[in-house]
């Protein structure tokens, strides 16, 4: 276990120009789950100044949706952040629906309540994935990678896609739960739970992850808040924040579930907390299930508008086609803004209309871009070797950071 | 609720833990916990809602364009047709009859959000049940409207078609499709 050499205060102010430091270059041809240059300087094998150098997969996400119809932008948004496309999906439309006015059915409030919290696991599960081939532990990686897959089935089951779902759609959801979904989910959360006790003795708590990951990366409480940290990392630090709790959105005030803390904020905190999200978004797939309302998973006022053949369909299939106003949907001129906590974090949207087609101004903020901060400070003052399971607990995904 | 909630971890003993870690290891060396299909000689039946290759019903488009219109990577274009009696359609100047428009999808860009699927006001698209194709080159990806009427073609029609189920051991289990 490492002691930490530099404090984090007063890293910033490290002048490194000179002989005494070399800078190393890790990346930008993907260090981690995605493209980015990190800049370390060390004094010996001392990390005494950290640069992530970002952008090299920007997309120009709020460009493209502002040029285009507002129904357009779920398939943009959604390709940014690849393991938790229903939170990138449920933020917009989150938001959309404020600028509409419109209010979706308790049904699709528990239906998309029940993606999201199956998207979170398979997004931490992502995490601890990475995470394990970080530490150079394939076999966690593969289990991580594998044990999506029932998940990922589920999705598919619900919404006909693995990855990008484009579930969710102003005023509630596009296909209701199929017949057999409910027994087999509760099969894939039994199978789950026996899962995670076999994580715990061969990795969570398996000595060699814990003497890589105990004390290395620590961030305090008031470090943590002072650099705007979100989501697990900040939780990890015994913040008790958690949009879910405190802004509700979806079905969550109508659930019960914990937001765990940890007290430390080192890298093994960062791991537990996520390994104790799964069990709690379990938890939440368990009562959404029971307690799921009967109803319409779409809003009255986009039901009266389908024409005679998409009511069939609807009555058929459970199935939502789209009214025609979806093409030209022009909301009334005004602003709204939306927060949803996404697996890596809290996702901030701001929407502006000015009548027309097109957004006026698209702007939405991920969780990974305001955990940035939080990584150039975190490896401060530890060794070099430290920096993988430093990175791999941060669970930094660039490509939803660049957008 | 707020901070002193705030769990306390509990660290194993290394010795424990390195004996319980190498049980595991060897409990999934002699059992292992494979979920992995032997593609192509087993192939996967999808579910009906499953978002694969699709095609229209000539028959039932009007030609409305709303599929054009909200297509997200604008890979729907419009062809010019002529609708006969029969209800069919054929290609300009081949048959007296109405003027009307089809759509025809490049499926290099398409992202299969079915959006088309839920907008088309006659319910008109039809999906194929087909998802793993290939296309050998760039002018595969862009389909005539005759070509793209026929529903794609399967490829491994010989292998043997499984659906997953949950399984409590496995996580993903197969079994023969119905």
């Amino acid at each position: 276990m490492s002691e930490r050499v530099y404090n984090i205060e007063e890293a910033p102010n490290i002048d490194v120009s000179g002989d005494r430091y070399i800078m190393l270059q890790i990346g930008p041809s993907h260090p981690g789950s995605g493209h980015m240059r990190i800049k370390v300087w060390l004094d010996g094998d001392i990390v005494v100044k950290v640069d992530p150098d970002i952008g090299f997969v920007h997309r120009t996400s709020e460009w493209l949706s502002e040029r285009r119809e507002f129904i357009k932008a779920i398939p943009i948004v959604e390709r940014i952040m690849l393991p938790d496309t229903i939170h990138a999906n449920l933020s917009y439309i989150t938001t959309l629906e404020r600028l509409l006015g419109l209010e979706a059915p308790p049904r699709a409030q528990y239906l998309r309540t029940l993606a999201a919290e199956i998207n979170r696991i398979t997004s931490h599960l992502y995490g601890i994935g990475i995470f394990g081939i970080f530490l150079g532990s394939s076999t966690v990686y593969m289990w991580a990678f594998g044990d999506r897959e029932p998940f990922i089935d589920l999705m598919e089951m619900l919404t006909g896609a693995r990855i990008t779902y484009s579930y969710i759609i102003p005023g509630g959801v596009r296909w209701d739960m199929p017949k057999g979904f409910k027994e087999r989910a509760e099969k894939v959360l039994e199978y789950m739970e026996k899962r995670l006790k076999d994580y715990d003795d061969i990795w969570v708590k398996n000595p060699v992850v814990q003497s890589r990951c105990v004390n290395v990366g620590v961030i305090d409480k008031t470090n943590a808040i002072r650099l705007g940290v979100v989501g697990p990392n900040l939780r990890a630090s015994g913040v008790y924040y958690d949009t879910r709790k405190h802004d509700p959105y979806a079905a969550y005030q109508n659930v019960d579930f914990e937001v765990p803390t940890f007290k430390n904020g080192d890298a093994y905190d960062r791991l537990l907390i996520r390994v104790e999200e799964i069990k709690q978004s379990m938890k939440i797939i368990k009562q959404v299930l029971k307690d799921m309302p009967e109803g319409k998973i779409i809003d009255e006022g986009t039901y009266k508008q389908l024409n005679p053949v998409m009511k069939k369909v609807y009555d058929e299939r459970a199935r939502v086609m789209f009214p025609a106003f979806y093409n030209h949907m022009r909301p009334q001129p005004g602003e709204a803004t939306g927060r949803v906590e996404a697996g890596r974090g809290e996702i901030f949207f701001y929407l502006r209309s000015d009548g027309g087609k097109y957004p006026y101004r698209f702007r939405w903020v991920t969780p990974s871009f305001r955990n940035l901060p939080f990584f150039t400070h975190v490896a401060v003052g530890y060794r070099l070797a430290d920096l993988p399971a430093i990175y791999g607990s941060v669970d930094y995904f660039p490509p939803e950071a660049d957008r | 609720m707020s901070e002193s909630s705030a769990k306390e971890r509990k660290l194993r003993n290394p010795i424990v833990g390195h004996i319980r870690a190498l049980a595991k290891g060897f409990k999934y060396l002699v059992e292992p916990n494979r979920m992995t299909l032997d593609y192509p000689a087993e192939t996967m039946k999808l579910p009906p809602n499953y978002r694969g290759f699709f095609t229209v019903d000539d028959k039932k488009c009007i030609g409305c364009s709303m599929c054009e219109m909200i297509c997200p990577p604008q890979a729907i274009t419009m062809i010019p047709r002529v609708q006969v009696q029969s209800g069919q359609t054929v290609p300009e100047g081949a048959g007296q009859g109405k003027k009307t428009k089809r759509p025809v999808v490049n499926w290099g860009r398409c992202i299969y959000c079915y959006f088309c699927f839920d907008i088309c006001p006659v319910d008109a698209f039809v999906p194929s049940g087909v998802h793993d194709l290939a296309f050998y080159n760039d002018k595969d990806y862009r389909p005539s409207y005759e070509e793209y009427l026929k529903p794609p073609e399967e490829p491994y029609k010989n292998s043997k078609k499984v659906v997953s189920r949950p399984d409590l051991k496995r996580g993903v289990g197969y079994e023969p499709a119905p």
